[in-house]
């Protein structure tokens, strides 16, 4: 099996960097970042992740437009997505991750690493 | 002068009319001259039913006429002498004006004095007659028309006092209102600032779990470090997120639900806190009561703030911590008005309403702060253990649901109480059989109590 590709698309620079790098200092994912979401399916199509980190407020396209592209690309359209928002407080998603009223995944920022990684694997253990 | 007194016309009919009634007119007139006089003018004055007429020789004399009279007024008219035995000058009408409230007086003096005369009016004398002008036509008008002026400033006051407590009524509800808004608007801003430092929070965040993993390449300060960051992380995330649920709680998602379950459930999720504290949870959820329709989410988010509240308020004192918590279903019997809270679906008088009660034995909060315990961002607690949003958001939400959230101090056991009012289905009666209706009060938000409203 090869190492799961996830690709995080957020507007935010150093937050997509720091997240990188914790994720490839686990030595578990081939991580790929994209801060303009107008590049988000150019991207996808090129690295074919295996889960998406999708930040919902970024400008020109959010979250629901980027994830409306990917979900359009029948080659992405089964990739999980992770919505990873500030809209949402740790106090409404209980310091995990909830399903939002459109049935995606949310998690709020900030979340601690480990919890990050534990909704990750969740996910990708039931997209296989 | 009123050329009128000097007239010696009839007055006209239809200007005013005679009472029908005996007028019960105190005269306070030392000679006995005078006096005589007086009554044989008054007796051919044209009055439908003729004045019954009490005389008073000295000014102690009318005050114990009046005082004995055992009626209100005590009587209908005054006519006054300033020149008595015991009293002379314009203190004299001070003096009966100060016994006799509510009784027009006319005074009746020696001499044509015009100065006094308007001093005298302007001290609420209704009239000034020279004796020697004295005929039974202008006694007959100016009482009448000192009847009719002192009605009419009576009427006057009444509206002045109606006027003054609609505009005090007024300045609460526009208070009120400012409040909102001022409210409405923190609450937006709030939202715009949140978002914007939930993402560097985000990324100090993973900044911090990147070097926790690397804990043994970090000497005694680095570990200090890490930990002060991560805690200040903390802080900062939950002021942010108190905001975010202050911006937002508009959204409510109610549906029917027994406010025993919301209570259960908000006590398990405090489980920890109960435990780690040793606090002793004084339960009576026992009544049966009406289901009524909430958010459960966000009324368990009052319910453990309030909760927290009232176990700091103790282990912070130092005292045996001590929650008693109990719902309760009865009719609202009164709303204070200075909650300036009259929206036509909020709670009213006469509502069924449920209320869930958490007291705890804590210090309770010194009166002058009490009406500050609702400002965002406004906390007793020391800095760093409160974001100063919990209550304002607990009270915005009990809001959003059109009850009241009351707060007050309480004694025996000394205390702080606070009372979550929430609309009731009407009652239908038979279904309401088994719940006791006890009498609910709302009261302003920063009265203490010493006895207890309900049972």
């Amino acid at each position: 099996m090869r190492t799961p590709r996830i690709l995080m698309i957020d507007d935010d620079v150093p937050l997509t960097q720091t997240v990188r790098i914790n994720l490839e200092d686990t030595g578990r994912y081939e991580v790929r970042v994209e801060n303009n979401p107008r590049n988000a399916l150019a991207t996808a199509r090129e690295f074919q992740p295996d889960l998406v980190l999708l930040d919902v407020v970024m400008p020109e396209l959010d979250g629901g437009d980027v994830s409306a592209l990917l979900r359009s690309d029948p080659k992405l359209a089964k990739v999980p997505i992770i919505m990873v928002t500030a809209l949402v407080s740790n106090q409404e998603t209980g310091q995990d991750a909830s399903i939002g009223s459109g049935g995606q995944i949310m998690v709020a920022k900030p979340i601690h690493f480990e919890k990050l990684v534990l909704v990750i694997e969740s996910v990708l253990s039931k997209a296989q | 002068m009123n050329p009128s007194h000097e007239s010696n016309e009839k007055p006209r009919e239809g200007l005013f009319e005679p009472p029908d009634k005996s007028l019960r007119i105190l005269c306070i007139e030392d000679s006995d001259g005078d006096y005589a006089l007086l009554r044989e003018h008054l007796r051919d004055a044209a009055f439908q039913v003729a004045p019954e007429l009490v005389r008073a020789v000295s000014l102690q004399n009318a005050v114990s006429l009046i005082e004995e009279s055992g009626r209100t007024p005590s009587f209908d008219l005054i006519l006054l002498d300033l020149s008595l035995p015991d009293s002379h000058g314009p203190e004299t009408l001070d003096h009966v004006n100060n016994v006799a409230h509510r009784v027009p007086v006319i005074i009746l003096s020696g001499n044509e004095d015009h100065d006094l005369a308007v001093k005298m009016v302007q001290r609420g004398a209704q009239d000034y007659l020279p004796k020697h002008f004295l005929s039974g036509d202008l006694l007959l008008r100016s009482i009448l028309y000192a009847l009719e002026r002192h009605r009419s400033r009576l009427e006057m006051s009444a509206l002045n006092e109606r006027l003054s407590k609609a505009t005090h009524d007024l300045k609460t509800a526009q208070m009120h209102l400012i409040q909102v808004e001022k409210l409405d608007s923190l609450g937006r801003l709030a939202a715009g600032v949140a978002h914007e430092v939930k993402n560097p929070l985000a990324t100090l965040q993973m900044g911090v779990d990147y070097f926790k993993r690397r804990e043994d390449q970090l000497d005694e300060s680095g570990l200090m470090m890490v930990k002060y960051m991560q805690e200040a992380i903390i802080s900062a995330d939950g002021i942010i997120s108190g905001m975010v649920d202050y911006s937002r709680s508009d959204a409510l998602e109610l549906k029917l639900q027994s406010p025993n379950i919301v209570v259960r459930r908000a006590l398990s999720m405090i489980r920890h806190e109960i435990i780690k504290h040793n606090v002793r949870v004084e339960s009576d959820l026992t009544l049966p009561i009406q289901d009524v329709s909430i958010d459960e989410g966000k009324i368990a988010q009052v319910l453990i703030n309030v909760l927290m509240n009232g176990i700091q308020a103790m282990v912070g004192a130092g005292v045996e911590p001590i929650l008693h918590i109990k719902t309760l279903f009865g009719k609202i019997e009164a709303i204070d008005r200075d909650l300036g809270l009259r929206e036509y679906d909020r709670i009213r008088v006469q509502d069924m309403a449920v209320v869930i009660e958490v007291r705890d034995e804590g210090p309770g909060v010194p009166q002058d702060k009490m009406n500050r315990l609702f400002e965002p961002f406004y906390t007793t607690k020391p800095t760093g253990e409160g974001t100063g949003l919990g209550l304002s958001v607990a009270k915005n939400i009990v809001d959003l649901h059109r009850g009241h959230f009351q707060i007050s101090n309480v004694e025996n056991p000394r205390g702080f109480r606070v009372r979550i009012f929430l609309k009731a289905r009407q009652s239908t009666g038979a279904s309401e059989a088994l719940s006791p209706e006890l009498a609910l009060t709302v009261e302003a938000l920063n009265e203490t109590e010493s006895k207890p409203h309900i049972p």
